[in-house]
């Protein structure tokens, strides 16, 4: 029983409470709204079939993941905290997680197990004919999903699989509304989507316009900004004008050697980051042409050592990224990364030079295929690295194609591509296994680039099998090893990720693009 | 008269037929647009799935039959980028270009013909010589690069006007004049030289002779004359008012039909490009019959004859 005086404590305490709330709700419609003009907006945003670089900008702010990586407290978002879910652990192959009570979609309809699961079911990702099929990649090993109560759910994977937690921060975790999603089909959903993160969406006019509006009953809070609205401005001098003039109070991708011009404007702010991904080419290895000089593997190990990319990256990007001198040896991996392991093949023209001399390249012209404008810098330093390989005798022609279709036709030697790394954050999985190992499009599609070999599929099974550190460091270091023995690529630079704001504005811009407009991450000051 | 009309419409439909093939074979064999949908990344199996779902694994032929028969009823299908309706995606966005061409279309007119009418009668004067270089620098200057040149000078330096988008008549502003001045320094050479022309013909002397006033026979006598030529020209901008603005609707984020364009042509979806590309081709047909028909309201020679 409460005694009186308990009572009068918890009246007040109600009313104060339900003036916080009246408060917080004046001020919510006096909060201001944003203008952020992009360079692109990908035309479907539904998780998956909407995976791309300009989506994942805006994906968070009206979507939630189940886990969230935090870049508040490490830069490198190896820290885990609970979103959707609020606890999870693991027994043997079982994962168990339990949900966030009292979370709403958009339309108003609490978020329960069924969505989880149904986020996660095989109807969706990774069944024989799954609404989005492309969520098969980010999948494997799964066995079963089954709700075991109103906010549990189970998560079985083949094998014990450490790794859940992790890529339930990516694409996959952002958990969609099950009613909505099967009423409207996958298609639509991508055009009007639903989520229960802390803006929703009024206007979606793909090619043109995405308008969120502030999501007031969101589960953590009214979010500070009444509606943003992501505008399409293809071209970076209106780009730059508008946020000089405050027509906009952001603007992304702003090209490199347009910075310096655009900071010297009062009251813009350029923000860098660099990004979880790395522009690449894969070397054909395959006798495919019949005479393909690459499948000797001193010829690939000679451009390599042609090539002093530090002074490429030092020229394009005036230092603000870097070259990862050691493949897969990235400092995102937190405890895998080690500074101090040795360069293979560093740059070294007298070494390239001798290499050539021991295979029987005769100058044959090798087509290195580009496309066009897709990697920021990437013509620039093709036609550099042209130069350098013509140093050691090596005569490459870089064609630049306006499509990947066009840079899949074979014939080529080289071709253009980019890997990201942060599938398993922490955890050099995707670029080194699930981008490269046997079921990996570039070993499987027709325009594939190389066959693993028995030694690189072997390595990579105890790779993916491995659960404890030390044991999975050890078969990571032997899998990357194999993988520079046949060096079917090079890593060229870790991308950079850049945008500007006007003042007034506090902003923490996250490695993978996003672009987070609530919480720690973005403030009005 | 019948035949005559006959003809036309079998012209007409034939050319239809002859665009909406070219395009058909043209995106055919210009890229893969399951690559371009599902990603880089995707494994062949999804991309298989996506071929299977769009239909795209049916031979050549039966695509193309089902294609004719689709823009023959007026359907123009689904976008593979966002699964609506073509009509929809295409019917959102021609107001917005009408409005800049429309606009940009009679300020041209406006300028562009007074423009040519004075360099003419004011022959090897220093009008003349100034409209012509002014007209040559007009159509010269790529849209692009005049469209920045604004964009920094009214926006970024002078704070004037909106670098870019929709919403206030002042959006339109930059945009329009960009797209116009190409067109206005295009009709400023034509009336000139249709002007010259006319103007020394023996009818317009016979007419001063009359006791025609001057700027009476400019209007009445010369104008009419010359105007053959300028029909012609401002028949085929009119027939591009559709599509024609690419460029600028790109620097300027103006959300038209050539942006669409654009980005439906770089994401290689089909049926997004055929819709557009039949519009494009109905509207500059349409300019040409209108263009035919002012022949013979302009010159009782031509109607006479037919």
């Amino acid at each position: 029983m409460f005694t009186r005086r308990e009572v009068g404590t918890l009246i007040l305490g109600a009313g104060a409470l339900s003036m916080v709330g009246s408060l917080s709700k004046a001020n919510a419609a006096d909060r201001p709204s944003l203008n952020i003009a992009v360079d692109n907006l990908w035309a479907n945003m539904a998780t998956i079939n909407g995976i791309s670089t300009t989506s994942r900008r805006i994906f968070p702010n009206f979507y939630d993941n189940l886990v969230d990586r935090d870049y508040i407290e490490d830069e490198n978002g190896l820290i885990f905290a609970p979103k959707l879910a609020t606890k999870w652990e693991q027994d043997g192959n079982v994962w168990t997680f339990t949900l966030r009570e009292g979370v709403k979609f958009h339309d108003g309809t609490e978020m329960t197990a069924e969505d989880a699961v149904f986020t996660l079911s095989p109807e969706r990702l990774w069944g024989p004919k799954p609404f989005e099929p492309r969520g098969k990649t980010f999948t494997a090993g799964f066995k079963r999903v089954e709700a075991t109560g109103k906010y549990t759910f189970e998560i079985e994977t083949e094998r014990p699989d450490p790794n859940i937690p992790s890529k339930l921060t990516g694409y996959i975790g952002f958990v969609v509304p099950k009613k909505y999603y099967m009423e409207v089909g996958v298609d639509a959903f991508g055009q009007k989507p639903i989520g229960t993160g802390p803006y929703k969406v009024t206007t979606f006019r793909s090619g043109e316009i995405m308008v969120l509006d502030a999501f007031d009953d969101y589960w953590d809070g009214p979010p500070p900004v009444k509606q943003i609205s992501w505008k399409i401005v293809p071209e970076f001098a209106a780009r730059m004008a508008g946020l000089v003039s405050k027509e906009f109070d952001f603007i992304v991708n702003i090209p490199t050697d347009q910075e310096a011009a655009l900071e010297k404007y009062q009251g813009v702010t350029l923000k860098r980051v660099l990004a979880d991904n790395y522009p690449a080419f894969a070397f054909n290895t395959r006798p495919d042409p019949e005479d393909n000089p690459l499948v000797d593997a001193n010829l690939r190990y000679a451009m390599v050592q042609a090539i002093d990319m530090d002074a490429i990256v030092q020229a394009l990007f005036n230092g603000t990224t870097e070259h990862p001198a050691v493949p897969f040896n990235f400092k995102e991996y937190g405890r895998f990364y080690d500074p101090n392991l040795p360069v293979k093949l560093p740059y070294d023209v007298a070494a390239a030079k001798e290499l050539v001399a021991k295979t029987k390249y005769k100058g044959e012209k090798l087509l290195w295929h580009i496309t066009r404008q897709y990697y920021p810098n990437y013509e620039a330093a093709a036609e550099i690295m042209i130069e350098q390989w013509r140093e050691i005798g090596v005569n490459v022609e870089a064609q630049i194609l306006d499509n990947f279709e066009l840079v899949y036709r074979r014939p080529y030697h080289l071709m253009n591509m980019s890997m990201s790394s942060d599938f398993i954050p922490g955890d050099p999985y995707q670029p080194l296994w699930l981008d490269w190992g046997p079921t990996a499009s570039r070993s499987t599609a027709t325009w594939k680039t190389w066959d693993p070999s028995p030694e690189f599929i072997e390595l990579g099974k105890k790779f993916d099998a491995a659960t404890d550190f030390e044991e999975r460091k050890k078969a990571y270091l032997a899998l990357s090893e194999e993988w520079q023995r046949i060096t079917p690529g090079y890593y060229m630079w870790k991308s950079v990720y850049n945008c500007a704001h006007r003042a007034g504005i506090e902003f923490k811009f996250k490695p993978n693009g996003e672009m987070r407009i609530y919480g720690d991450y973005f403030k009005f000051v | 008269m019948t035949r005559f009309w006959l003809l036309k419409v079998l012209r007409t439909v034939l050319t239809l037929w002859f665009v909406v093939t070219f395009v058909f074979v043209v995106l055919r064999t210009s890229g893969d647009p399951v690559v371009a949908l599902v990603g880089a990344d995707a494994t062949p199996e999804e991309v298989e799935q996506f071929r299977q779902l769009w239909r795209l694994d049916d031979p050549l032929w039966i695509q193309y039959f089902r294609y004719v028969m689709q823009m023959s009823t007026g359907q123009f299908g689904i976008s593979y980028r966002d699964g609506r309706e073509v009509i929809d995606i295409i019917a959102e966005r021609v107001p917005w270009t009408l409005v800049l061409g429309i606009f940009s279309y009679i300020g041209a007119i406006l300028i562009g013909v007074p423009a040519g009418i004075i360099a003419a009668i004011k022959r090897g004067s220093t009008f003349d010589n100034l409209i012509m270089t002014t007209a040559v620098f007009g159509f010269a200057l790529p849209n692009f690069f005049l469209g920045i040149l604004m964009i920094l000078l009214f926006s970024l330096n002078l704070q004037w006007l909106p670098s870019s988008g929709t919403g206030t008549v002042w959006h339109l502003i930059m945009p329009a004049i960009t797209l116009a001045t190409f067109t206005a320094g295009t009709l400023a050479r034509f009336t000139r030289s249709a002007m010259l022309e006319v103007l020394d013909k023996l009818y317009i002397r016979a007419a001063a002779a009359k006791g025609v006033g001057y700027w009476k026979r400019i209007i009445f006598h010369a104008l009419p004359n010359a105007s053959i030529p300028l029909v012609t020209i401002i028949g085929l901008n009119l027939g591009e008012l559709i599509g024609g603005a690419i460029v600028v609707e790109t620097v300027f984020a103006w959300p038209g039909v050539g942006r669409l364009l654009v980005t439906a042509v770089s994401s290689r979806d089909l049926a997004v490009v055929q819709g557009l590309v039949l519009i494009m081709a109905v509207t500059m047909v349409l300019a040409n019959l209108l263009v035919d028909l002012l022949y013979g309201l302009l010159d009782p020679r031509i109607r006479v004859q037919n």
